[in-house]
């Protein structure tokens, strides 16, 4: 599964789509950017409520594939802006972390 | 002079701080403490900063009145001014962006403003420890724009703090940041470093003041702190602080 197929089979809202498509290895989930630092892989796409435009910094020093922002929570533009100038995907939902990351599980789990 | 100071302490107004802790009470330890400069900051309010003020006149302590703001992304940050009404206004404007939860003092702690003799004088129902609908970028702007020392308090804890929130302290506003314990330089970003008691309750109060090198002058007519003075000496890096080794 790629990056530009969490749009379709999770139902996101694409916020930022200038991007270099690629796998997706798996996901985690956290809202301290400290964990995420600490925790995150490589291609992995964050799930998230913390919509900071240091989310950005941390996705890429990380290697993230993408950000997926739950809960419809505001996206500032600063963080739009960094995110297309460091090409990291941003996505955001309605859904909770709980939720997107279910959905992500098994997109992934059933090898797509 | 060598004005030994600190900018973070809580009073009954705060959920998780200790009913005992009364805006006059932090005032009469502080002064028996040897503070010389203290500002209260409890959560998301400023309530209690005219009891504070009335009650450090009354113990000849210069004040500071404050508010730790706790933003969208759980980021605290102390605002202060230098008159109690302009923490209250911009408790105000905190106010407005404070979600409406359901509030039990049973299980969330009580909030209670006070008089400077400890009368309760309301019991707010909307509850002060929450996260603003307010990012930390937007509070910090908004708060230097009123004319606010900003501060992110205590960075290095592993909860609340700009570090473990954002993953690192990004650029703002700051007259200073705090931490609890010494940060590398490269923490701190350059920015100059103080430490805060952060008091909740009554053995809290002094426990981590730092000293400001601050010229004559800097308390002006009536007891108001020259916050220029203070912004300035944070500035210049003219703070003094005890060895924290060990």
């Amino acid at each position: 599964m790629n990056i530009s197929d969490l749009k379709g089979r999770l139902g996101l809202e694409e916020l930022q789509g200038a991007y270099e498509d690629r796998p997706l290895t798996g996901g985690y989930s956290s809202d301290l950017l400290s964990d995420v630092m600490a925790k995150a892989e490589k291609d992995q796409a964050l799930i998230t409520i913390q919509a900071h435009k240091n989310t950005v910094a941390v996705a890429t020093l990380v290697g993230l594939a993408a950000v997926i922002v739950c809960n419809a929570r505001p996206v500032p533009q600063d963080m739009i802006d960094a995110a297309r100038d460091e090409g990291v995907a941003v996505f955001r939902t309605g859904m909770t972390q709980f939720q997107a990351a279910g959905l992500l599980y098994a997109a992934l789990g059933s090898g797509a | 002079m060598l004005v030994a100071c600190d900018f973070h302490n809580h009073s009954c107004l705060s959920p998780c701080a200790s009913l005992e802790l009364s805006p006059s009470l932090l005032a009469a330890l502080a002064r028996e403490r040897g503070l010389g400069l203290v500002a209260l900051t409890d959560h998301n309010s400023a309530l209690n900063a005219p009891a504070f003020a009335a009650a450090a006149r009354r113990e000849g302590v210069a004040a500071l009145y404050g508010i730790e703001a706790c933003s969208a992304e759980e980021v605290h940050v102390l605002c202060l001014f230098d008159e109690p009404d302009a923490a209250l206004a911009f408790g105000d404007f905190l106010a407005e962006r404070l979600p409406s939860y359901p509030y039990d003092p049973e299980a969330l702690g009580d909030q209670a403003v006070v008089d400077e003799d400890d009368n309760v004088v309301d019991l707010p129902q909307t509850y002060f420890g929450a996260a603003l609908e307010l990012g930390f970028d937007e509070l910090c702007a908004g708060a230097a724009g009123l004319g606010a020392l900003v501060v992110p308090a205590h960075i290095d804890r592993p909860m609340f703090g700009a570090i473990a929130q954002l993953g690192f302290l990004p650029d703002g506003p700051y007259a200073a940041v705090e931490s609890i314990r010494p940060l590398p330089p490269e923490a701190a970003r350059g920015y100059t470093r103080i430490r805060g008691s952060d008091a909740h309750y009554p053995e809290h109060v002094a426990r981590r003041p730092f000293g400001l090198e601050l010229g004559a002058g800097w308390m002006k007519a009536g007891g108001r702190v020259d916050l220029v003075a203070v912004r300035g000496a944070l500035a210049a890096g003219l703070v003094r602080l005890p060895d924290e080794r060990g």
